[in-house]
């Protein structure tokens, strides 16, 4: 086995670090016409500046990150086009996806004490939104499991799609009970934004500047996903073994024993 | 607006926390191949060829 040329490639790099670059400046552009430029809302005040971010994370982890990550599951269980690239590019996904998941349950806990009165509240949306998180940890934690390469992703790959279900709750809990979360902005069922003029051009760019932000983190993570199926493989042993029976000197610091080179690759699954 | 700053550096930070994070996983696993991959072609050029 070989690392994955296709993120190695040096357009893929430097497309990397250009998407790195644009998301630094969309989210800086973001936070200036937020805090700054845009006005207050007449009913929530400054509250409202928390739009800007709060919704742009919930779309990436929800939409982006576990849907692509749905989607690559089907893709790996579907017999034409199975391959380990997309059981690594769910895991991937996921993982920045639960990031994202937690900032949103941040952000909207933030903007949830001044406006409802508490941290907290045990709402349709919400909750849902928690039990997304438990879902996506859970598919986390069985991917550490240890297990060949193409069982892990079997099981990774079912448990990322019964996960998956939960989206569409959270997607539509404001509709199908009464939550004390407001309704969607942008995406209601009329597809009519209830949002105008600079603070919506905010909103939009910060919707850009997170999704950019969210390809970065990804090819960066399936880099990483690469790499350590290659330091994974048993090549690494090998090459240590090989390297020490012909007394080629102290084996590199960073490396010492297999054992040990193994287990931080073991750990970050 | 103490709680709007404050929900922007939190999300904000965690971002960036988890973007270093990501690079430093990155350029160790790198380091990590690049050694392995040094070692080995060491190797077959001490064996000489087949």
């Amino acid at each position: 086995m070989t690392t994955d040329t296709s993120v190695q490639s040096p357009r893929v790099m430097w497309a990397t670090r250009v998407i790195g670059l644009l998301a630094l400046v969309g989210t800086g552009l973001t936070v200036w016409l937020g805090l700054w430029v845009t006005p207050p809302d007449k009913v929530q005040g400054d509250l409202v500046r928390l739009v800007y971010i709060h919704p742009g994370v919930a779309w990436v982890a929800l939409y982006l990150a576990f849907g692509l990550a749905a989607a690559c599951s089907l893709l790996y269980l579907w017999p034409r086009t199975r391959s380990l690239f997309w059981d690594r590019l769910a895991a991937a996904a996921v993982e920045v996806g639960v990031v994202f998941n937690v900032a949103t349950l941040i952000s909207g806990s933030v903007w949830g004490k001044p406006t409802w009165g508490v941290w907290w509240a045990w709402d349709a949306r919400l909750t849902s939104t928690a039990v997304l998180l438990v879902l996506f940890l859970g598919y986390l934690a069985l991917r550490r499991v240890p297990a060949e390469p193409e069982v892990r992703a079997k099981r990774s790959a079912f448990a990322a799609l019964f996960a998956a279900v939960d989206v569409p709750i959270v997607h539509f809990s404001v509709l199908w009970w009464k939550t004390l979360h407001q309704g969607a902005t942008v995406l209601n069922p009329n597809l009519s934004p209830t949002i105008h003029g600079s603070m919506a051009w905010t909103l939009l760019l910060g919707f850009v500047a997170l999704t950019l932000a969210f390809v970065w983190m990804l090819l960066v993570r399936y880099r990483i996903g690469a790499l350590e199926d290659f330091l994974g493989s048993g090549e690494l042993d090998m090459a240590l073994l090989e390297r020490q029976s012909e007394g080629a000197g102290p084996t590199p610091e960073p490396l010492g024993t297999a054992d040990d080179a193994r287990a931080p690759v073991k750990a970050s699954r | 607006m103490r709680y709007v700053i404050a929900g922007y550096v939190v999300v904000l930070t965690l971002l960036f926390l988890y973007g270093v994070q990501l690079v430093w996983r990155r350029r160790r696993l790198n380091r990590l191949v690049a050694q392995v991959e040094d070692s080995r072609s060491g190797d077959l050029a001490e064996a000489g060829p087949a």
